[in-house]
């Protein structure tokens, strides 16, 4: 396989406030919608009985919106005893964020060209959309790490303050849906897809993701179906790579 | 309400699980071999993972989100912004709904 514009060169990888900065920008399209989905764990959280200091925690340390409304389910559900509680919650946040691992995997050409301590700060902040930019500006051609960093925290104030502010404004907050907030992931993947879309050699890999997604969809909800089709896309990505370089 | 202690281990295990799937990709491609073909695999998840969210919101939606999701690939096709793209069709969403459908 002849691999052109890709990654590959690892000297010319870097980590620069610049490229920090660079990802700041081209994230704030997705802080709205951010906001709104913070807005709706600080409803959700409140109404599980977690005070306002408790929702604006777990938003900061565990970065990640719906694993902590499927954990905030389990416990306004209630269960008996901690130790269940916590396994519980430890399986549930797995479950939920198994993208994330994916995500991670494909970051290994480019974070790996930095150090150890900036690629595992970088990671931590690891989100859907941002992960989507990145790779698509990595693609595109673009080098500094900085830019993964900075599409990850720019949605650190939104995230929280949206936090806060849901868990302030029980009863007064908009409905995300009627702005249509709801429809932004779906809304830049649709956007970024067609961008990247290099024609008819890519139909068959976005075909079959898109098939197991709506499958595993059935049985394992969004993150697993999510997981699925990344899984899925790159295994006849995989199989046709092979299939060029036989010799 | 849940004791403040009861709530810090809580806290530790989500943040912890949370993290732990943020870097388990990243560390365990430390040990796989970087071939063509696992590049070609790593490169082909991104708008495998965008084809999976389309196809799951046209699944799960109605007339609105398929409106928008036209609308946006059809913005992207003309403009090449995705920006301008992705607030039509979120401006798409939120005006279908208005209107009833």
């Amino acid at each position: 396989m002849t691999n052109p514009s890709s990654p590959g060169d690892p000297a010319a990888v870097t980590f620069t406030w610049t490229g920090i900065w660079r990802g700041i920008k081209h994230q704030q399209p997705f802080t709205p919608g951010i906001f709104a989905y913070g807005l709706a764990f600080g409803l959700v959280a409140v109404q599980a009985k977690l005070s306002l200091m408790q929702a604006a925690a777990m938003s900061a340390l565990v970065y990640s919106g719906s694993a902590q409304v499927a954990t905030t389910g389990i416990l306004a559900a209630g269960t008996s005893g901690l130790a269940a509680l916590l396994w519980a919650v430890f399986g549930t946040v797995m479950v939920m964020n198994a993208r994330y691992i994916l995500y991670s995997a494909a970051l290994r050409p480019w974070l790996g060209q930095i150090s150890p301590l900036k690629a595992y700060t970088t990671l931590f902040f690891l989100g859907d959309g941002g992960w989507l930019l990145a790779m698509r500006a990595y693609e595109a051609g673009e080098k500094d790490a900085g830019y993964v960093l900075g599409t990850g925290i720019a949605t650190c104030p939104a995230w929280i303050g949206g936090t806060v502010a849901g868990a302030f404004a029980v009863g007064f907050a908009p409905d995300p849906k009627r702005l249509g907030f709801d429809f932004m992931l779906a809304a830049f993947s649709a956007a970024m897809m067609t961008g990247m879309f290099r024609g008819r050699s890519d139909l068959p890999v976005m075909a079959f993701a898109a098939l197991v997604a709506l499958a595993v969809s059935m049985v394992a909800g969004f993150g697993g179906a999510v997981v699925a089709a990344g899984i899925a896309g790159g295994v006849v990505a995989w199989l046709r790579a092979g299939r060029a370089v036989a010799p | 309400m849940m004791s403040s202690s009861d709530f810090l281990a809580l806290l530790a295990v989500m943040a912890i699980a949370a993290y732990t799937c943020r870097v388990l990709g990243f560390m365990a491609m430390r040990y796989v071999p970087m071939t063509a073909r696992m590049q070609a695999a790593l490169k082909a998840t991104p708008i495998s993972v965008m084809s999976g969210i389309v196809a799951l919101t046209a699944y799960n939606g109605g007339p609105p989100e398929w409106v928008a999701l036209g609308v946006v690939i059809g913005l992207m096709r003309i403009f090449g912004n995705d920006i301008i793209a992705a607030f039509g069709g979120i401006a798409a969403v939120a005006l279908m709904r208005a209107t009833g459908f």
